[in-house]
């Protein structure tokens, strides 16, 4: 059984078709690309997952589980983690306290004490080597701690599935590489589902994602294996455009 | 095991800082009056907090559940005076009455407007304060606009000594215990689940939402606290002390002001913030209306304005910065 489903799901904001008939699977465990140009649907498909749109048409499935219109805060408990484009802390928390609490309302909700909550957050805050800024407020760290930050607070959450909308976006080169190292650690380790959307087609994440899913004006335009959906001939018009009549 | 009881350490300058205006007051002739305008204050900065300065939405309507707390201790008084043998004890079913209908109209008013965010919400709760007024006046519930004296009643359930110390200095304590009880509720919610729920909607709410928190459920609990609170600070200041109620007095929006003054002056979401704000705050108005009456206002609009831009937030939220890394950092939240 996959473990997320999506089937038809179309958004639309007034005329606009936001995401176009889109349907996917993911596995458990499995790293997945979803790729396309500015405006292609990426982050409205995203947030149709994680509940803060819901779509007009299709359904989504969550591990045999109809979520396509369940309330945002019931899905996290239920295992859906999600990374902003932009980290989105809450400022005035210190780092610490914003990871707890991931560990606090995802799935171990209801089964975890506060202080337990800060010791997982503790835990995850080496795992994203945040130490040093463990008692600052997370609106004083650098765009690219906040990043790793919110990585953790999701990490925390102990989910199934998690979505990283552009979590490399912005980047020093440098920085991309351990955050890609990164990611792939903790997707084998923690067993995670990791969907990953990319505006570019960047190596770094293509090279270990498993399947590429590349959108193009809301609608799925390929789903295959990553090399596969690199040499399609629809991707490189989509990116480069028609080749020059000789 | 440790951590259980050192995390609810702030509650010790909480307490000394109440028992210190306690011994003040009693002790120095003529200072009772400004102590208990400074508990007022103080209690009703408390309560507010918890939902001004932990959710960070603003509602101008707040004095309504201080007003409906008062009317909770009229009706029980006025209503119940006649029967003999329940004597004190309807004092206490005025103050379970108050938080009664502080809770209700929580809940009425938070259903609607805790839908709505930021200055949308604010503008709607400044109806929900006019209109329950006009509503009392102009359907005549709880007689109008003639409000309600019941100093008779209340010297004919307690006798006419215990009555006047009631008013003169009990109603003060109660209103004391009152404070210092919404302050240990605040650290308690600072301590938990609610606290980090509510930080984190307060900071941003649809992110909040994403994580896990059902932040229209933890909006309401702030809200209903608060309220409770409100309720009793009026069924103890205003009903008790003063043994009348007006609408127009009650539900006044200049204490709704005061309140949102007193709680980003000390520090918005902060332990001690309401206690600092509504020290500064009552000292300040006690002594202009004496020394320059007639030109509080304003003398200290600006001086409010000046606080806040130097200190955005709050004189506690900047002693904690300044602590940091001390050891009073532990106790000063």
């Amino acid at each position: 059984m996959p473990l997320l489903k999506l089937d038809n799901v179309t958004k639309r904001f007034g005329g606009l078709v936001a995401v176009d008939q889109v349907s996917l699977e993911i596995d458990p465990g499995q790293f997945v690309g979803i790729v396309g140009p500015n405006g292609s649907g990426k982050t409205t498909l995203f947030n149709c997952i994680s509940g803060v749109f819901f779509p007009e048409e299709g359904e989504i499935v969550f591990e045999g589980l109809h979520i396509t219109r369940l309330p945002a805060y019931k899905r996290a408990p239920l295992g859906i983690g999600r990374t902003f484009q932009i980290p989105r802390p809450f400022n005035s928390a210190t780092v610490r306290e914003n990871i707890a609490v991931g560990a606090m309302f995802g799935t171990m909700a209801g089964q975890i004490s506060v202080d337990e909550s800060l010791e997982v957050a503790d835990d995850t805050i080496q795992l994203v080597g945040l130490q040093e800024h463990r008692d600052k407020p997370a609106g004083t760290l650098t765009p690219v701690e906040k990043k790793m930050m919110e990585i953790g607070r999701a990490l925390a959450m102990k989910p199934k599935l998690l979505l990283m909308d552009e979590a490399m976006a912005g980047m020093h080169p440098n920085d991309i590489d351990n955050m890609v190292a990164f990611i792939k650690r903790i997707a084998v380790d923690e067993k995670i589902a990791i969907v990953a959307m990319v505006e570019h087609i960047m190596r770094a994440v293509v090279n270990m994602a498993e399947k590429v899913i590349v959108l193009h004006q809301g609608a799925k335009l390929v789903d295959a294996p990553t090399k596969e959906a690199l040499e399609d001939p629809r991707v490189v018009e989509v990116y480069l455009g028609h080749p020059a009549e000789k | 095991m440790n951590n259980k009881i050192t995390k609810y350490y702030p509650i010790i300058p909480v307490l000394i800082a109440y028992s210190v205006l306690f011994i003040f007051g009693r002790n120095i002739e003529g200072t009772w009056q400004l102590v208990a305008t400074l508990l007022f204050y103080c209690a009703l900065g408390q309560a507010f907090n918890i939902f001004l300065g932990m959710t960070g939405y603003v509602d101008f309507g707040y004095v309504a559940f201080v007003g409906v707390g008062t009317y909770g201790m009229a009706l029980s008084i006025t209503r119940l005076a006649h029967i003999q043998e329940l004597g004190a004890v309807i004092i206490v079913i005025g103050f379970l009455l108050a938080m009664l209908m502080s809770t209700l109209l929580s809940l009425a008013v938070g259903a609607v407007a805790l839908r709505l965010r930021g200055a949308y919400f604010a503008i709607a709760t400044i109806g929900v304060n006019e209109g329950f007024r006009f509503l009392i006046e102009g359907a005549r519930i709880w007689n109008g606009s003639e409000g309600m004296i019941f100093t008779a009643q209340l010297n004919q359930i307690l006798g006419r000594e215990t009555a006047s110390s009631l008013m003169t200095f009990w109603a003060d304590i109660i209103v004391l215990v009152i404070a210092v009880l919404a302050a240990a509720v605040t650290l308690i919610y600072m301590r938990n689940r609610v606290g980090y729920a509510l930080t984190a909607l307060r900071e941003d709410e649809d992110a909040a939402k994403v994580m896990g928190i059902n932040v229209t459920k933890y909006k309401i609990i702030a809200f209903v606290t608060s309220a409770i609170f409100a309720g009793l600070v009026g069924a103890a200041s205003w009903a008790l002390k003063t043994p009348y109620v007006f609408p127009p007095e009650v539900f006044e929006i200049h204490y709704t002001i005061e309140a949102i003054i007193i709680v980003l002056l000390g520090g918005a979401g902060t332990l001690l913030g309401p206690l600092v704000g509504g020290l500064i705050y009552g000292i300040s108005k006690y002594y202009l209306a004496i020394f320059l009456p007639g030109f509080q206002l304003l003398i200290f609009a600006p001086i409010i304005i000046v606080i806040i831009v130097m200190f955005p937030e709050g004189v506690v939220g900047m002693l904690k910065q300044r602590t940091k890394n001390t050891v009073l950092e532990r106790f000063i939240i």
